[in-house]
């Protein structure tokens, strides 16, 4: 199986007024790797370095040591993110453009052809039910129709490697259902996800591989079923709170790594 | 080149919803049409001094809108977090750095166009008359300079953490050379060392947008200027816009988005 | 309520206070004499004597085209440009102007310099002698410093020179006379008596209206203000260049006047007036000569003829 995305040794130092100048590791020596055709888990507690990490495969920051790679190229060229699709946490487009444009501006970066561009277009804007407010201008969007249009310009250029973070994030069950449903969708394609969430119920149903991180570190890294073994845990969450440190004696867990009702 | 053309093109549509430009462009009309409709000592054929004035306001428009537009891109599409999407892209930092540049660019151009042919209907209707090579001059230089102006608001965008510092600095950077930048060497001759020397060395750095400025010589009515002389100037101000776009991108291929 | 109850009663107390400060001070406001508020223009109130400072610098404007943009700056050697040329080619404003015209500028400093000039003006001409093309039938464009000129009289109805120029431009280039004469009658409106304005008056009743009456009546009661204004004044007042090159002008013109009307006695009666402030009174005193010769000659011609 290829290596779609790896990591090695990669570590990233922030400097921060916050800490008086101190410099804050924000990864240190973490090495990972994804494989093609899988979906793939990332998990961490708020601050463990997850953000950070998907920052540097998009080259938004520059690593202190280390290197990153996708399909095989360093991620510090602009070519490496030509067959990916990046769904940000939150979503943050051109407000004066309309969905048809905004993704029609993304069509051309890729270099598609208008016709092509055209067809993919109406697909997607039909897939993520926007095709009646296409012409409209995004500020006048909801937030869910926003975070439509983001899974849509994620997936303009047909990606081989999907990039979400946080992806159900802020929205209604039919909109989760819906995020759901395309990444199983790009899987039977043979497309790869990675992502990045703190639902870890979903991330049970849908992931083949999942890697727990905490405080710039790889903490556990496995199939889900493999580590619930290992930990000798009863769930994803329960391996999750171990592998953080967060010790459970049967006690209900707080409320912010608390699996909701799906 | 077409990633280039894409950003620039949003950078255009932005730029044509904003009201800036309508708004500038009413203004001096209106202020034009007023100043126009005076008659002094029942000459109707007096006409300099209106081409002076909506001359200037031609001028003061663009630069409100060279800087004011120039300053907003990049800080803009930091604070609207905008630019992680399209960093995330197959699309370097120079890409967005030009792209951007050509669109602020472009739309100057296209905003003088309609300035200037304004500019050439109000004076026609006076002087009866209409020295196409002398206005094609003008706009062209007057263009130039903008490329220059907007590469400046550019890299201060990347290097002053505030869009109203940037537009203020540049602004008044950009007034203080129309204005003096002629004159600095003969300031510096007249000046004790070291300042002579710093006053001097300030003179030959600085891109002497005043070159670009034919608003005397479009309103006094003289010839135009030799085409290779010009040129020359065009070709000046291509070289001190690359080189501020070069440093433009030399500060923004390191600097942390987050 | 009750927390802002002192407030309200605070901001009663303050306004009754500023009521009351108000009332006190617009009394001796009333008689200060800086106050405009009689004044319906809004300039005068905005920036009151200010306004003398735009209209100097609108006054230079309008030179600034009669030379078609081709100017000195501060930074430039400007002597000269200290009378401006619109104005010392009136024949009615003493010139203060020193070295040449066309090179103020100099040669190029550096290679910048040298390439900057083509994209100004960069050749001396005046628009009445058809501007940097030199085309003469374009000489009327020496209309376009009129608007300056209007707005410099304006801003400071007090500077005499400004409706001389302007009446000048007008009479002689626009065919204006009508308006020309209006200009000058405006400036005796703000400056009654005022010699200059009274000798550019009588110019227009002489050379224009060809009113050989009206004009010496007028250039008389020109010379009877400056005897007005100069009442009282030292000596080097009384005989500056300026004052003096104003009798000049009136002496001579009344001379001139005079000959034309043949009163040889009233001429030779103003020529030597006119020698006495002269920067040339051997010139004048040769004129002199000359015209008492015509005199005798004329005075002896019908005498000849009749033996």
């Amino acid at each position: 199986m290829s290596v779609i995305l790896k990591t090695e040794k990669l570590r990233v130092e922030f400097t921060s007024r916050e800490f008086r100048q101190k410099t804050k590791v924000a990864l240190s020596s973490l090495d990972l790797e994804v494989n093609a055709g899988e979906i793939f888990g990332f998990l961490g507690p708020n601050g463990a370095g997850k953000t950070t990490t998907i920052n540097v495969l998009l080259g938004f920051v520059t690593p202190k040591s280390g290197a990153a790679y996708l399909f095989g190229i360093d991620v510090r060229q602009p070519i490496a993110r030509q067959r990916i699709g990046y769904l940000p946490e939150m979503t943050y487009y051109y407000k004066f453009l309309t969905a048809e444009e905004l993704l029609r501006f993304y069509a051309k970066i890729f270099g598609l052809a208008r016709a092509e561009a055209d067809k993919r277009i109406d697909r997607l804007l039909k897939l993520v039910d926007l095709e009646q407010a296409r012409r409209r201008p995004l500020k006048t969007y909801s937030k869910g129709m926003q975070q439509r249009v983001g899974l849509a310009q994620a997936l303009i250029n047909d990606p081989d490697l999907l990039v979400l973070d946080e992806p159900t994030s802020g929205l209604d069950p039919l909109g989760r259902m819906k995020v759901r449903e395309i990444i199983q969708r790009v899987k039977n394609e043979g497309k790869t996800v990675f992502f990045s969430s703190h639902e870890l119920g979903e991330v049970e149903t849908v992931c083949d591989r999942v890697v727990i991180i905490n405080d710039g570190e790889l903490k556990a890294e496995g199939r889900v079923a493999d580590l619930v073994q290992k930990y000798q845990t009863s769930s994803l969450e329960q391996v999750f709170l171990k592998v953080v440190g967060y010790e459970t004696s049967g006690a209900r867990a707080p409320a912010a790594t608390r699996t909701p009702i799906a | 080149m077409n990633k280039i053309f894409a950003i620039s093109n949003v950078v255009l549509l932005e730029m044509y919803r904003r009201k800036d430009f309508y708004v500038l462009f009413i203004v001096t009309a209106l202020i034009t049409a007023v100043m126009g409709s005076v008659t002094f000592f029942k000459d109707p054929e007096i006409v300099r001094y209106l081409k002076a004035i909506c001359l200037f306001l031609i001028w003061a428009s663009s630069l409100f809108i060279a800087i004011g537009a120039t300053a907003r891109q990049i800080p803009a599409e930091r604070e609207s977090r905008t630019i992680f999407p399209l960093m995330a892209k197959p699309v370097s930092r120079a890409q967005i750095l030009l792209g951007k540049f050509l669109g602020c660019w472009l739309a100057c151009g296209a905003a003088l166009v309609i300035f200037y042919a304004f500019f050439g209907c109000v004076t026609a209707t006076r002087e009866h008359q209409w020295p196409l090579a002398n206005y094609f001059q003008a706009w062209a230089l007057h263009w130039a300079m903008l490329g220059i102006v907007v590469a400046m608001t550019l890299l201060g965008s990347l290097v002053l953490t505030a869009v109203s510092s940037n537009i203020t600095i540049t602004f008044i950077a950009t007034v203080a050379i129309l204005l003096v930048g002629r004159h600095l060497h003969q300031v510096a001759l007249s000046m004790a060392e070291p300042s002579a020397t710093i006053i001097a060395g300030l003179y030959y750095v600085i891109p002497h947008l005043e070159l670009f400025d034919l608003r005397e010589r479009i309103v006094q009515n003289w010839p135009v200027v030799p085409w290779g002389i010009w040129f020359i100037a065009l070709v000046y101000a291509a070289a001190y816009t690359a080189l501020l776009l070069l440093l433009s991108w030399l500060v923004f291929r390191k600097k942390a988005l987050q | 309520m009750k927390t802002t109850r002192p407030f309200v009663l605070l901001l009663l107390l303050l306004a009754l206070f500023c009521s009351g400060l108000a009332a006190r001070i617009d009394r001796w406001f009333m008689g200060w004499p800086g106050n405009h508020e009689d004044s319906l223009n809004p300039l005068d109130v905005m920036i009151g004597d200010g306004q003398k400072l735009f209209a100097g610098s609108f006054y230079r404007e309008a030179d600034v085209y009669y030379h078609s943009g081709f100017y000195p700056t501060i930074f430039d050697n400007r002597g000269a440009f200290e009378t401006p040329h619109m104005a010392e080619d009136t024949g009615a404003v003493a010139s203060h102007n020193q070295g040449g015209e066309g090179g103020f500028l100099g040669p190029p400093l550096d290679f910048i310099d040298a390439f900057n000039r083509h994209f100004t003006p960069n050749r001396h001409s005046h628009l009445d002698e058809g501007g940097p093309t030199e085309d003469l039938s374009k000489s009327r464009e020496v209309r376009e410093i009129l608007p300056w000129l209007k707005i410099s009289s304006e801003l400071d109805p007090e500077n005499v020179q400004t409706y001389i120029v302007t009446a000048y431009w007008l009479r002689t280039r626009m065919n204006k006379v009508a308006e020309g004469e209006q200009v000058l009658r405006e400036g005796l409106r703000h400056n009654p008596d005022d010699p200059q304005l009274l000798y550019e008056l009588g110019r227009v009743y002489y050379e224009n209206y060809h009113d050989l009456q009206r004009a010496r009546n007028i250039w008389e009661s020109a010379l009877r203000g400056w005897g007005k204004q100069m009442a009282g004044k030292p000596d080097s007042d009384k005989f500056n260049f300026d004052n003096k090159f104003i009798v000049e002008q009136l002496q001579t013109h009344l001379a001139l006047l005079e000959e034309a009307a043949g009163n040889f006695d009233a001429a030779i009666a103003h020529w030597k007036q006119a020698k006495s402030v002269s920067p040339d009174p051997g010139g004048l005193q040769k004129h002199i000569d000359d015209l008492r010769q015509k005199f005798v000659t004329q005075t002896n011609a019908p005498a000849a003829t009749s033996h």
